[in-house]
């Protein structure tokens, strides 16, 4: 369709409509989103809450006991052998398997005198001649007679940490040290495996980790969260790492030396999305359908109101035209009154002089006279037939029920177009049945319907050519079929032209379409039927039957 | 046979004057009055075959005319001619008691046809 300045209130309307559907359809899909969003996220947060708060807490038992066991073991052992075996390396060794093989954890040992020199040493490392004296955890244990330190580099140049114990012996004090597997520690931190996302580990005052994971957490690097306050119990706290919420949870272990942190990111949209498969499928769905259902809704209800705004134009317009028609037909009859009685006049007065006339029998212009006066008669007949005719014809506007000769209604039908006709070298051929039955219907009607469509033939014709009418009896009834010899109605349109609101015609006579509608609704109305047959580039024929005695009822009103 | 008196009532002079002498020449005593009022008054003292009326006319209009006529002297027969046909007029007029109802322009003959077939009757019923 070309864009037409009538096109515009339309378009508006539409984009009003979308907008008020779209916001239908989409607001409840995405406050539904929202408040869905934000249960679960309520939701999820309490169990991260109470997921961290209960890690955090037997993971420190965990490591309290195994770090508190190691200690022990260590005790035991430097209060059940003495020094003298202690010094033995074989004794040491197997003190150290047996370790190993109860409780694990333990990586070496070794036995230390006062002057921080090993006596005997069984591990890994080659550690036998260091001097410990210059340690700063030698003098705390000498002092506190057991000691576990932080995770350190010491002399091995290797991220450790070590446990000692110190034994007296004959007044003289020795240490018994060992180094803590800090990979069995890592592991038990992170026993049993860690939900998705969540992250724990152990940091120690300065922040730096003590536990290690993978490449994630190197021993000894600084934690990104950074040295935290000592507190008791358990603490949690909401905090934001690259750009997303998390929830940390920590409890200082080990009389407030390390901290154990455990943390777990909050979920967002996207988690929230992917956790919901079907719920994100049924938004995207939404999101699609919801937008596409606007457009063909809007365009059907915008369908409708065209069509039916063309139908209110198209019946105004036949009421108005139906209006014009009844003005007209009164306007016809006033100026055919008016007219009809000077008529009356000059035919009364053209009597008179014919009269006075007879009795002058030698008047010389007698002969010139009367022909004269024949003249005049003949115009008066004229007009008369002329007023008589449209008087006759608004007189039978209702729908008087009457015995009619059909060839006489059709005759006074066709009058109408004679003149016309003749103008526009239209020919009338005449094929009527003798001795036609009259019917019982009603004229003003039945004249309707012909004047419509020998109207329709002589326009179809438009300049030259033949409209045949013929009238015959068929089926207990009368045939009339009215032909033209026109250009013929393409097959495609034969079948709607009864329809309403279908014209042929341009727009510039603006026909409103409902001529042969009413035709058809006429004669159904008069018990009869109408059909059409066309030939394009030979003519068209309209074949009207009418029932001798019609059984509709008479709305009649005489 | 005595000739027929008929009375016409007509508010344009021009028609009736002419109709009135061409009828008296057909051998008819006429009076043309153009007035309903003085029409009925006339009817009240002479005696009229028939009476030819118009239907609009100033004053009382020819129906009212008809229906005094049909009241007080129900034997004269009225033939209504007019101009101004219409189905219900027409129909009124019948109703009324009226013998005929004709179209103007008419045919003389036809005029006279009618008048003389409305005299008949009144005295066939007479």
């Amino acid at each position: 369709m070309k864009p037409a300045p009538g096109d515009n209130p339309y378009s508006r309307l539409r984009s009003s409509m979308l907008v008020v559907l779209m916001l239908f359809g989409l607001g409840p899909l995405f406050a539904m989103g929202i408040a869905g969003f934000l249960a679960n996220q309520q939701a999820v947060e309490a169990q991260t809450r109470s997921v961290l708060d209960s890690m955090v807490k037997n993971r420190k038992v965990t490591v309290e006991l195994f770090l508190e066991e190691k200690l022990r073991e260590l005790e035991l052992a430097a209060s059940l052998h003495p020094v003298a075996e202690l010094s033995k390396r074989p004794v040491l060794e197997a003190l150290r398997d047996r370790m190993r093989r109860e409780g694990g954890g333990i990586v070496d040992l070794g036995l230390i005198d006062a002057s921080g020199h090993h006596l005997a040493y069984v591990g890994p490392y080659d550690l036998v001649d260091q001097d410990y004296s210059q340690q700063p955890w030698f003098e705390q244990v000498r002092v506190l007679g057991r000691y576990e330190s932080d995770v350190f580099l010491g002399f091995r140049r290797f991220p450790h940490m070590v446990m000692a114990v110190t034994l007296r012996e004959a007044g003289k004090e020795y240490i018994l040290r060992a180094t803590i597997d800090t990979d069995l520690l890592s592991a038990l931190v992170r026993e049993g495996g860690l939900e998705s996302g969540a992250d724990v580990f152990v940091m120690n005052q300065a922040g730096e980790y003590q536990t290690r994971y993978n490449d994630a957490h190197r021993l000894m690097e600084k934690v990104d969260i950074g040295p935290m306050p000592v507190h008791s119990g358990v603490r949690q706290f909401e905090t934001t790492r690259a750009g997303r919420r998390e929830l940390v949870t920590t409890t200082w272990l080990r009389h407030d030396s390390w901290v154990l942190v455990a943390r777990k990111p909050l979920p967002g949209w996207s988690s929230f999305l992917w956790a919901h498969p079907i719920v994100t499928r049924i938004f995207l769905i939404g999101l699609v359908i919801v937008p596409i259902l606007s457009v063909l809704v809007a365009r059907f209800r915008l369908k409708q109101i065209r069509t039916l705004e063309a139908e209110h134009a198209a019946l105004y317009e036949s009421v108005a035209a139906t209006e014009k028609m009844a003005t007209i037909g009164r306007l016809a009859a006033t100026v055919a009154h008016e007219v009809n009685n000077p008529l009356a006049v000059i035919h009364a007065q053209v009597g008179l002089l014919r009269d006075s006339l007879a009795d002058v029998p030698d008047f010389p212009l007698a002969q010139e006279f009367s022909s004269r006066l024949k003249k005049i008669e003949s115009h008066i007949a004229r007009g008369k037939q002329v007023t008589h005719r449209l008087l006759g014809f608004s007189r039978r506007m209702g729908p008087d029920i009457d015995r009619v000769d059909v060839k006489d209604a059709l005759e006074e039908a066709v009058g109408f177009f004679e003149r016309e006709a003749l103008v526009s070298g239209v020919r009338i051929v005449r094929d009527y049945a003798p001795d036609l039955p009259t019917i019982l219907t009603s004229l003003a009607q039945l004249q309707q319907v012909f004047v419509n469509i020998i109207n329709n033939a002589v326009d179809a014709i438009g300049r030259d050519g033949e409209v045949r009418l013929s009238i015959h009896q068929r089926d207990n009834g009368v045939e009339i079929q009215i032909s033209d010899n026109g250009p013929g109605i393409p097959p495609q349109n034969l079948d709607k032209i009864f329809k309403p609101f279908f014209s042929t015609k341009g727009g510039e006579n603006d026909h409103s379409g409902l001529g042969l509608a009413i035709c058809k609704a006429t004669m159904e109305n008069l018990g009869g039927s109408i059909s059409v047959g066309s030939e394009p580039g030979k003519g068209t024929t309209f074949t009207l039957w009418l029932p001798r005695e019609n059984t509709v009822e008479s709305t009649a009103t005489p | 046979m005595a000739a027929l008196r008929i009375l016409l009532v007509d508010d344009e002079l021009d028609f009736i004057e002419p109709l009135a002498r061409r009828m008296e020449r057909r051998g008819m005593q006429c009076v043309a009055l153009q007035d309903g009022e003085k029409a009925l008054a006339l009817i009240q003292t002479e005696r009229f075959n028939c009476v030819v009326l118009d239907v609009r006319m100033p004053g009382i209009d020819g129906i009212e005319v008809l229906r005094r006529i049909r009241r007080d002297h129900p034997d004269l027969p009225v033939v209504l001619l007019t101009g101004h046909a219409s189905v219900e007029l027409g129909v009124r007029g019948m109703q009324l008691g009226a013998f005929e109802y004709l179209l103007k322009p008419i045919d003389l003959d036809d005029l006279l046809d009618t008048v003389r077939r409305a005299a008949d009757h009144a005295l066939a019923g007479a």
